[in-house]
């Protein structure tokens, strides 16, 4: 089903409010909650890599939007890792491949914005290993816990509109 | 497998043309799809702020009667007290404005104030944000400061057409002059945010502090507005300066830290004051830099 990747990203946009509301709760530590990543992971088992590709660029734009990261560089990011998960499938083949997949992808989107945001920021700074060690530990351990929630949510989805199930030997 | 594999270069090579496109296209292709996908998610902001507010509403129907009547005849009191001094201030400034024709000093801008609730906060090392539930379609330009009763919370940076995002005090892109407080020369200093790079309460630096300035004894020193520039009014409170002054490298003037008066990442409501005649720093800040 050609749609699949928007009705998908409608499934998936609760759970990144949801990230976004524990952000708030943690507005004054500094820290967000980043999901992005570990949302790719699951649809790039089952859509085809054009979908994976919509859908991974918007999600990025997604987080993009209201914060002052320079654009695309998130999206475009994580169009290439959708990309990569799509060529490769048989990383994510099983539940231990795909919450390995979830970490690394989701601290490494982490990452990306956090270097890009540094890059666009109109003014200098130092001393912030601490700070980004923190954040990308807490995108480490988020993208590991919400794999499985929302992997579950999305393969529903994913189900009801007859997408066929991820093979066993891609 | 090499179809596979083929595919895999071919959708690298487009995403390569796609990024150069991407970074050779016109801003406005840019900001329309930033603006797109903000307007998106506003839907959800609003019903994320309004289910907060029925939540507050039942919590504070579930109060007894006894309590209530309590809070009200306490407001009336309140009420009768502000009612005295908004009478007083009017007289005051009705002798301003006569002064200032008199005078021919110039009138400093105006402004309309727009209340509006807080959807979410938003906070990094690198930016400081709140969302409120009101846009460019409530009368909100970028750059207006956004108080919360004389204190300054921070200013608009980016209007939507029903949600508005503002830069906070401690926020890196936030700047502005200041007085401090205990200053008799009004010397000017530079308030501007710094990235956050601990759990603490962010903070923001105060720099250019003359280094003959001494604070006063047993309280904190106050950071007031200047009111110069235009943006925002004068003598409004920024925060305070946190602990002591230290030296900079250069030793010509004296640095400290600025501690918002209030806790930013608790408020309900703000108000953006709106200057009614458009200043010339306005047409700048909507530009595609002013993220």
């Amino acid at each position: 089903m050609g749609w699949a990747w928007l009705f998908l990203l409608l499934a998936t946009y609760p759970w990144l409010l949801g990230a976004d509301l524990a952000s708030d709760t943690l507005a004054s530590s500094s820290l967000i909650f980043f999901l992005s990543g570990t949302c790719l992971v699951a649809p790039c088992r089952r859509l085809k890599r054009w979908q994976a590709v919509l859908f991974a660029a918007c999600l990025g734009f997604l987080f993009e939007a209201r914060r002052p990261i320079p654009d695309g560089a998130l999206a475009l990011s994580l169009v290439a890792i959708a990309i990569f998960l799509s060529s490769n499938r048989q990383v994510i083949r099983n539940t231990p491949g795909m919450l390995r997949a979830a970490a690394i992808v989701n601290v490494g989107g982490c990452l990306i914005w956090f270097l890009a945001s540094s890059y666009g920021s109109p003014i200098p700074a130092t001393d912030l290993t601490g700070q980004l060690i923190l954040q990308l530990l807490l995108a480490g351990i988020v993208g590991t816990i919400g794999l499985l929630p929302i992997a579950l949510t999305q393969n529903a989805v994913l189900d009801r509109l007859n997408v066929p199930p991820a093979p066993d030997n891609p | 497998m090499d179809q596979n594999r083929q595919g895999a270069r071919a959708s690298y090579v487009a995403l390569s043309v796609f990024v150069a496109l991407w970074i050779l296209a016109p801003s406005a292709v840019r900001r329309f799809n930033r603006e797109a996908f903000v307007e998106f998610q506003a839907p959800a902001l609003h019903l994320l702020g309004k289910s907060r507010d029925l939540a507050t509403f039942w919590e504070k129907k579930s109060r007894s009667v006894e309590e209530m009547a309590a809070a009200g005849r306490d407001l009336a009191r309140v009420n009768a007290a502000l009612e005295i001094q908004i009478n007083k201030f009017e007289d005051i400034r009705r002798e301003n404005v006569r002064l200032r024709e008199i005078t021919h000093y110039n009138v400093p801008a105006e402004y309309m104030s727009v209340v509006a609730r807080v959807a979410t906060r938003d906070s990094s090392s690198w930016w400081q944000r709140i969302v409120i539930r009101k846009g460019r379609n409530d009368g909100i330009r970028p750059g207006a400061p956004v108080v919360f009763g004389n204190t300054v919370v921070g200013r608009v940076t980016a209007v939507h057409l029903t949600t508005s995002e503002i830069d906070l005090v401690t926020s890196p892109g936030f700047r502005c002059t200041a007085y401090l407080e205990g200053d008799d020369q009004n010397n000017i200093v530079l308030v501007n945010g710094v990235a956050s790079n601990s759990l603490g309460t962010a903070k923001a630096r105060v720099s250019v502090i003359p280094r003959d300035y001494s604070m006063p004894a047993g309280q904190p020193a106050r950071v007031f507005t200047t009111g110069m520039g235009g943006v925002f009014p004068s003598r409004l409170i920024l925060g305070y300066l946190d602990g002591g002054t230290y030296a900079t490298q250069v030793g010509n003037f004296k640095e400290s830290l600025l501690v918002p008066s209030r806790d930013l990442y608790n408020l309900q409501e703000v108000s953006v004051l709106v200057p009614l005649q458009q200043n010339p720093g306005e047409a700048l800040m909507q530009g595609d830099q002013f993220q």
